[in-house]
This record gives structure tokens, C-alpha cells and sequence, in this order.
């Protein structure tokens, strides 16, 4: 009894040290905390502590449990699934420019939604995609970008970060291209779904569609986590891992395609948001160090409080309009992105 | 089994279920308005007091602007819309994204599409459609006879004129990917080409698109129609003149050019017979010289 | 108990690199693999971790065959120092020690961490350099911590008669003299507690005072394989190396300038 709760105690705290764990658990408290303030905040007056005296109307009540709370519960699992995909494609690809949106992988998953929406307007039209089709052609394009890379890099071989980012330049134009072609060919009618796709939103979110999207993304986080170890152990050079135990190639599979389904499903409801992933694993390795036990969960929380933030600000700022999230990822992302570039010792 | 496939496909497909219907509004005291023509026909109709917001493309009249502002139509916010405490949504079918309008229909909004269709007959029915959800029938009816019907009438003539001479029209709304993007088939634009009794010789496509130097040198067009803001994307007029998709037209070495207000020509509310009988007239300007 | 590949051949982009090979390292003995580039020390090095799988010839581990062993019990096994990748990311220098500590899900092992870290790194004498970032070393003092990552993986409790080989690919190269003798030095005390060790050298003098067994390899071929004393001749190597090479004797030395 007691030796098997020493163990379960050994592997949480093997291979993470207590100042990470500390961290780990103030952004808990800090998710918990942007979660909070981001329900109670709003263009909609309406206040938590009411909620839970009964003292709300019952449009305001329906404003809080159907339009705001699914929304925030959308940006933070979004922001939680970018975060640490970005944090496993780096350390898989051994790149700290990767990121679902550089590599491409985002790009594959809305030329899977896109293709969907195209065609599904063409032989069903005046519908709106109902809550799994959108999502399994969102991470099916996903796995395609991810084969391509695959491919051009001969089985994810290293070969240096330029390379890698190179390759990905160049899937996210091919997928680019693809995308580019249906929205030619579309009508004006499909490109009010399409225009949706760049620039991202978590507007008009609801239960049913939620519901697959967190079932999808919890299930791939699942998957996600316990490879922590196996990406220290990869930074070594995949020969040396192999030689310390390491499944190379099964460990490659596992993670590209956890990461793929929770990019692709987070692109299919909330459109391309760029540069969560590489900022956040970077930021968490800023506070407390780069071992993936501390890493992927720290990555996790920290994408899902700069998401609920940034969709704060995209309902706050142009009231009652809203900015695009997108761009307010982007507008932060990109500046980091250059600062990161020019840190770095050796391309 | 075909049963099952059946159902089992309806669970990815949902109908879009608002209604494209004119009945009169249950509660219409309070409206959010997501389509400029729709904003334009309100305060011609006398219900300017029941607008609490307006989109992007409301510009018209200027004080128009001065409501709050929900955004482009295609990308609403909920949230948004609701804190304004609205009684009625009324906009066209490009407002969306659908999942967004099914919230705001839920918590008791109603909403209303109004159909457009890019003719004279479209224009009158949507003053009508819009009139009657408002209980603005009275306010209409002066409409069309005081400026609506006078126009249309003097429209019919000098388009019936402009088609004698077979004018050639295209529509630059403005530059993409470094072509013109240009209006074909299905669009407002050639909606309101056909208005003026011109022909749209880039007709071959459907929507809008960028065409090349050598489609639009083909054509030859006699004339060219642009907005505004597709003008500010050339520069000035000289500089659409010379750009080298269009220089050696027809229509750019005459300088028959004409630039207005988008919403104006395109909105497909009353200022678009206006638009289309003043730009009618300008064409029979032009060829009596 | 050994280590064993037999009759090992091998073909990469149409040339022969290694043929019809056999060579044995048993526990408690270092073997040391010598000859010119391109002789084919390396690939044979990687055949016998697994890491390439040969056209023909088997490559067996205490009597069972290589691939009958999973990947993480060969980790158990056997440990590996070669050529090393840089690190992209920031680690210190304990977490690269630490990642030769397999997770066997056995308590006798975990609870022991600290011990064994302790006793690692003090030999290696990298003790004062475990809170320094992995990146800010030396390549010496970085082959160092390597060396002790390597061991690391290696490590027993006391009791355990689980065998247990340690193959390096010149892993002298770089360092200064006394760690050179410090590495040599360890091999020999792992050695004479049973480790099996196979060792690629390009310095013929450490070789022969080093280890007990030589294997002389060129163009593929294991040329000569036995004690040091016995097979390390004038013409013999001066054949292999084409430069002129005296062996003198008591104590056995090679001159070859």
C-alpha cells in the first residue's frame, strides 16, 4: 500500500523538480482564475454572483450558460491543445521555430475543412455542418500535412532548423494552393464560411458542437502526456534514444498524430490562430526550464490562459463588435517570433 | 440500410432555419440592422427611431454612422449584439456565421432575411418586404410615389435608349492578386449593369473575380463602372487609366470612367435606381457627343 | 555470458562495408576495435547495438538472438557512447546524466537514484558541473557528462548478476590527457566488475595497454583478433596503416614516427 503510493508519488515528481511543480500548480490557479473573469466579463451585463443567487433574468442566464461559458470553455481548451502540440512538435522535430501554423499542420487542417465546406455546399446546399464531419476533415487534412512533411524530410530525420522550416514554408504553400483553388472556385456563398477560416474566432460556439471538440482533445492530451519523458530523451539525437529504449518510430507516430487531431480539431471550430504554438512552450521554458514533464502540462495551461485573454480582448476592445482573434495572436505572435529568431545562437 | 444511411448523414447536416419571409414583426421597436440597403430603405421609410445599431456597410445617410457599430455581417458577435438589447435582427442572407444567428434566435431575437434580388422588381419588393415587417406601409407607399416610381420610370426609358447602343460595361470593384477583380454573373454588379440597359462583357464567370489583361482587352469594353473604394486601390483615376490591365481599353483611352459610392450602386436599395438612372444618363451624355 | 555477432555482412549504397564478420565480447573484458578510416569500425559498432540490421549474420546477446529482444530490454542491457548531436534546448547538465536512468518500474532501482547519480558523477569528476547548462561546456568537459550518462545507464544494485556491456566509439577523442586516462582508467575498473566492453580507438599505444583483446580491422574484414602481444606485429601493421610501424616489446609499445 504504502510502496505503491511511493511509486505513484516517485513518478510524478521523477524527472521534475519542485520549483516546476510549483509553477505547474500556480497556472492551474491561474487558469482557473482567467476562467472566472473571462465568464463574468462581456459586452452582455450580466454577473456570476447573481448566477449563483438566482437573481439573473432568464436571458441572462441563456447569455451566460449558452454563448459565454462554451465560448471560454472553447478558447481555453483551443488555447491548451495549440500550446502543447507546438510543444511536441518542437521537441519531436528538435526545432524551437515549430509550430502548428509554420509547419503547415494548421494550413492541412483548414484545406480539409475548407474542401468539406466547398464540396458539402455544392451537393447540400442552405445546410450548416453539423458537429463531427467539420472536425474529422479538419484533422484528416491535418494527418495529410503531417504525411507530407514525413515525406520531405525523409522520416522526420533531422536536418537542421533551417531545413525544417524551409519544408514547412513550403507545405504551407501547397496547402495554400489548395485552399486558394476552392475559394476561387467557390461561390459567393461558400465564401461566407471560408472567410471565417483565416483570420479565427471562437464566436458562435455551442453545446453540441463543443461536446466532440473536448472529447477529441481530451483524448489526445491523454495520449500526449505520457511521451514527456521519451521527448527528453529524443533530444539527444534519435540514435541515442533508440539506444536508451526508445521506440523511435512509434514514439514519432504517436505524438504527430495526437498533435494533429487536437490542431485539427481545434482549427475546425475556431478557424487558423497562429503562433500559440510557439510562443507559449517558449514563455513556459522562459519561467521554469525545458524537461517535457514540466513542459507539455505547463504548455497546456499557459496556452488556454493567453487564449481565454486574447478572446477576452477580441470581445472587449471594438464592442459590440469583435476583433478576430487571430489577429490578436498574430499581432503578440509575430514581434516574439522575430525576438526569437534573432536569439538564437546558431540557424 | 439506405434508411439508416439516411439518418445517420442528417446527424452532420443541419438546416439553416430562418425563414426568408416579409410577416410583420412581433416586436419592432428595437432593430439591429446588418445591411447598409436595409439601413438606407429604414430611414426612407420613416423608422429611422427604431435603429439601435447598424453594420459596416450603413453609411448612408451620414448620421447613419453615428449608431453603434455590430461589425461586418458575416462575422457578428453574439454577445455583442444582444447587450444592445435588440428586439429584431433584419439583414440579408449573407449575415452569419449561422451558428451565431441560431444563439441569438434562441434567446427570443427574431430575425429576419430579406431576400435580395439584383433588379428594379428586387428593389421594390424589398422596400415593400421591409415596410411591411416594420408596419411602415403608408411611409412606403410616399416613397414610391413621391421619388421610387418617378425614377424607375425615367430608368426604364434611358435604359431602354442606353440598350440601343449596346454599351459595353464591366464592374472593377478593385485589385486582387494585382488583377481587377471584376463582376460576372450572379453579382449585384451585373444586376446593376443590366439596370442601365448595358451589357456586362465579362460575363463568362460567376462572382467576382481577377481577370486577366487579355479577357478584359477582348471585351473591349466601352466603359468602365467602379466603386470607390476599388478606385482607391488604382490611386486617382489617371492611375486607372494607365494601369496596364486597362490602358488600352476602349473605356480608359475615352475616359469613360465612373466612380461612385459602393453602397450607392451595389447596396441594390433605392440609391441604386438613382445610381443606375445617373449613370444611364452620363452613357447618353457620352454618345450624343 | 556475451556479447556475439557471426558472420555478419553488410551493404550500403553498393558497396560492401563490412563482410562476413564474427567477433565475441565477453563480460569482464575490453575488447578494443583499431584500424584505418573506412575499415568499417562503426558500422560494426552499430550492427552490434541494434541500430543497423545486417544483410546476413546475427547479431546475439547472451545467447539470444537480437531481435528477440524488445528495445527497452536491450537499453537494460547494454549502454552506447558515440558521436553526439548538439542539444537545442537548454537542459543542465543533470538532466542529460539523468536520461541514462531507465525507468524499469522497479522500486529496488528507484529509490537508489540519488546513490548512484552521487557515485557517477564523482568518478567521472563531473560532480562540479552538474548545475551548469549542458550548452555553456566545453566539447570535453560535454563528453565528459556523456561518459556519465553512459555509466549511468549501466548502473546495478550491488547484488545483481545481470550482465551488462558498455560499447564506446572513440570516446577519447577531444579530451584532454588526464581525462583520457580517467576514461581508460574506468573501463578498467567496469571491467574487472564484469562489464563486457567493447572499445573503437584510434590511438594503437592505448589500445594495447588498455585492453585485453584487440581486433585489427581493414576493408571490411576483421584482419586479426587475440591479445594485444600476440597479434601486434611490425609488418602486419605496417600493411594495415601503409606507414612504417615498430612494435617494441616489455612494455609493449608502437612507434610509428
Amino acid at each position: 500500500m504504502i510502496s505503491r503510493a511511493l511509486s505513484i508519488k516517485s513518478s510524478i515528481t521523477e524527472f521534475i523538480s519542485s520549483k516546476q511543480l510549483l509553477i505547474l500548480f500556480l497556472l492551474c490557479i491561474l487558469t482557473f482564475v482567467s476562467v472566472f473573469i473571462a465568464i463574468g466579463t462581456g459586452s452582455y451585463d450580466l454577473s456570476i454572483v447573481n448566477f449563483i443567487l438566482g437573481k439573473n433574468t432568464g436571458l441572462q442566464n441563456i447569455v451566460l450558460l449558452e454563448i459565454r461559458v462554451p465560448r471560454v470553455i472553447l478558447s481555453a481548451i483551443v488555447g491548451a491543445s495549440l500550446g502543447i502540440a507546438g510543444a511536441a512538435l518542437q521537441g519531436l522535430f528538435r526545432n524551437p521555430l515549430a509550430d502548428p501554423g509554420l509547419i503547415g499542420v494548421s494550413a492541412g487542417a483548414a484545406l480539409g475543412a475548407t474542401t468539406i465546406i466547398v464540396i458539402g455546399a455544392n451537393f447540400f446546399p442552405n445546410l450548416y455542418l453539423g458537429s463531427f464531419l467539420l472536425p474529422v476533415a479538419a484533422i484528416s487534412g491535418a494527418c495529410f500535412v503531417i504525411f507530407m512533411l514525413y515525406v520531405l524530410t525523409k522520416g522526420f530525420g533531422y536536418q537542421g532548423v533551417t531545413y525544417m522550416l524551409l519544408v514547412g514554408i513550403a507545405v504551407n504553400a501547397i496547402a495554400g494552393v489548395g485552399i486558394g483553388i476552392l475559394t476561387y472556385i467557390s461561390s459567393d456563398a461558400e465564401l461566407r464560411s471560408l472567410t471565417f477560416w483565416t483570420m479565427g474566432s471562437f464566436g458562435g460556439v455551442t453545446w453540441p458542437l463543443l461536446i466532440p471538440a473536448i472529447i477529441i482533445i481530451t483524448i489526445s492530451l491523454i495520449f500526449l502526456i505520457p511521451n514527456a519523458r521519451k521527448l527528453d530523451l529524443l533530444q539527444l539525437g534519435e540514435p541515442e534514444a533508440y539506444r536508451l529504449g526508445i521506440d523511435v518510430q512509434r514514439v514519432k507516430l504517436s505524438i504527430i498524430f495526437t498533435s494533429a487531431s487536437a490542431v485539427g480539431a481545434s482549427v475546425a471550430l475556431s478557424g487558423m490562430i497562429g503562433f500559440v504554438g510557439l510562443v507559449v512552450p517558449h514563455l513556459v521554458r522562459l519561467i521554469g526550464g525545458v524537461n517535457h514533464k514540466y513542459l507539455l502540462p505547463g504548455s497546456a495551461l499557459m496556452g488556454a490562459c493567453l487564449m481565454i485573454t486574447a478572446d477576452l480582448f477580441s470581445r472587449v476592445l471594438l464592442q459590440p463588435a469583435e476583433i478576430p482573434v487571430g489577429l490578436i495572436t498574430s499581432a503578440i505572435g509575430s514581434p516574439f517570433f522575430l525576438w526569437l529568431i534573432f536569439r538564437m545562437k546558431r540557424l | 440500410m439506405k434508411h439508416t444511411l439516411l439518418i445517420f448523414i442528417s446527424f452532420f447536416l443541419q438546416q439553416n432555419s430562418f425563414a426568408n419571409d416579409c410577416t410583420p414583426a412581433n416586436d419592432a421597436s428595437r432593430v439591429t440592422v446588418a445591411g447598409g440597403s436595409i439601413t438606407e430603405i429604414m430611414y426612407m421609410i420613416d423608422a429611422e427611431d427604431s435603429i439601435i445599431a447598424v453594420d459596416l456597410t450603413s453609411n448612408f445617410p451620414e448620421r447613419a454612422r453615428s449608431h453603434p457599430q455590430i461589425g461586418y455581417v458575416r462575422a457578428l458577435s453574439a454577445e455583442g449584439i444582444l447587450s444592445l438589447d435588440p428586439t429584431i435582427i433584419i439583414g440579408e442572407d449573407d449575415m452569419g456565421p449561422p451558428a451565431v444567428l441560431e444563439q441569438i434566435n434562441r434567446t427570443g431575437v427574431e430575425i429576419a432575411i430579406i431576400p435580395e434580388r439584383h433588379n428594379i422588381a428586387g428593389i421594390k419588393s424589398k422596400v415593400e418586404c421591409i415596410a411591411e415587417i416594420l408596419n411602415k406601409k403608408t411611409e412606403a407607399r410616399e416613397l414610391f410615389n413621391t421619388r421610387l416610381d418617378p425614377a424607375i420610370e425615367k430608368l426604364n426609358i434611358a435604359s431602354g435608349e442606353v440598350s440601343e447602343n449596346q454599351t459595353k460595361a464591366i464592374f472593377i470593384l478593385g485589385l486582387q492578386s494585382g488583377s481587377p477583380l471584376i463582376g460576372g454573373v450572379g453579382t449585384s454588379a451585373n444586376g446593376l449593369i443590366e439596370m442601365i440597359g448595358a451589357k456586362n462583357v465579362l460575363s463568362s464567370f460567376e462572382g467576382w473575380k481577377p481577370v486577366s489583361t487579355e479577357s478584359i482587352l477582348l471585351a473591349e469594353p466601352d466603359l468602365i463602372l467602379i466603386s470607390d473604394r476599388g478606385l482607391s486601390a488604382f490611386g486617382d483615376v489617371e492611375s486607372l487609366r494607365q494601369h496596364p490591365a486597362l490602358a488600352l481599353t476602349p473605356a480608359a483611352k475615352n475616359n469613360n470612367i465612373i466612380a461612385m459610392d459602393g453602397m450607392a450602386m451595389l447596396g441594390f436599395g433605392p440609391r441604386t435606381i438613382f445610381s443606375a438612372l445617373s449613370i444611364a444618363n452620363d452613357i447618353l451624355e457620352i454618345n450624343d457627343k | 555470458m556475451s556479447l556475439n555477432i557471426k558472420s555478419v555482412s553488410l551493404k550500403l549504397d553498393d558497396r560492401q562495408i563490412l563482410k562476413d564478420v564474427s567477433l565475441e565480447i565477453n563480460e569482464g573484458e575490453i575488447v578494443s576495435v583499431i584500424g584505418p578510416n573506412g575499415a568499417g569500425k562503426s558500422t560494426l559498432l552499430n550492427v552490434l547495438t541494434g541500430d543497423i540490421s545486417p544483410d546476413s549474420g546475427d547479431t546475439i546477446y547472451d545467447n539470444k538472438p537480437l531481435n528477440k529482444i524488445s528495445i527497452q530490454e536491450r537499453a537494460f542491457t547494454r549502454s552506447v557512447m558515440s558521436q553526439m548531436q548538439t542539444l537545442v534546448f537548454d537542459f543542465n547538465v543533470k538532466d542529460v546524466i539523468e536520461m541514462g536512468w531507465l525507468q524499469r518500474g522497479n522500486s529496488d532501482f528507484s529509490s537508489n537514484f540519488s546513490l548512484a547519480f552521487e557515485a557517477v558523477t564523482k568518478e567521472c569528476n563531473v560532480h562540479n558541473l552538474v548545475h551548469r547548462k549542458f550548452n555553456s561546456l566545453s566539447g570535453g568537459e560535454q563528453r565528459r557528462v556523456h561518459f556519465a550518462r553512459t555509466l549511468l545507464q549501466l548502473w546495478r544494485p550491488s547484488k545483481s548478476n545481470d550482465p551488462s556491456y558498455l560499447l564506446l566509439d572513440e570516446p577519447t577523442a577531444n579530451l584532454d590527457l588526464s581525462s583520457e586516462m580517467l576514461l581508460m582508467n574506468i573501463l578498467k575498473a567496469r571491467a574487472s566488475s564484469n562489464v563486457g566492453i567493447l572499445v573503437i580507438l584510434h590511438d594503437l599505444n592505448l589500445a594495447s595497454h588498455f585492453a585485453d583483446k584487440i581486433a585489427i580491422m581493414k576493408d571490411g574484414e576483421i584482419k586479426a583478433f587475440g591479445k594485444p602481444e600476440e597479434i601486434m606485429k611490425d609488418d602486419f601493421l605496417t600493411s594495415i596503416y601503409k606507414v612504417p610501424i615498430e612494435v617494441k616489446h616489455e612494455p609493449l609499445r608502437v612507434h610509428y614516427y
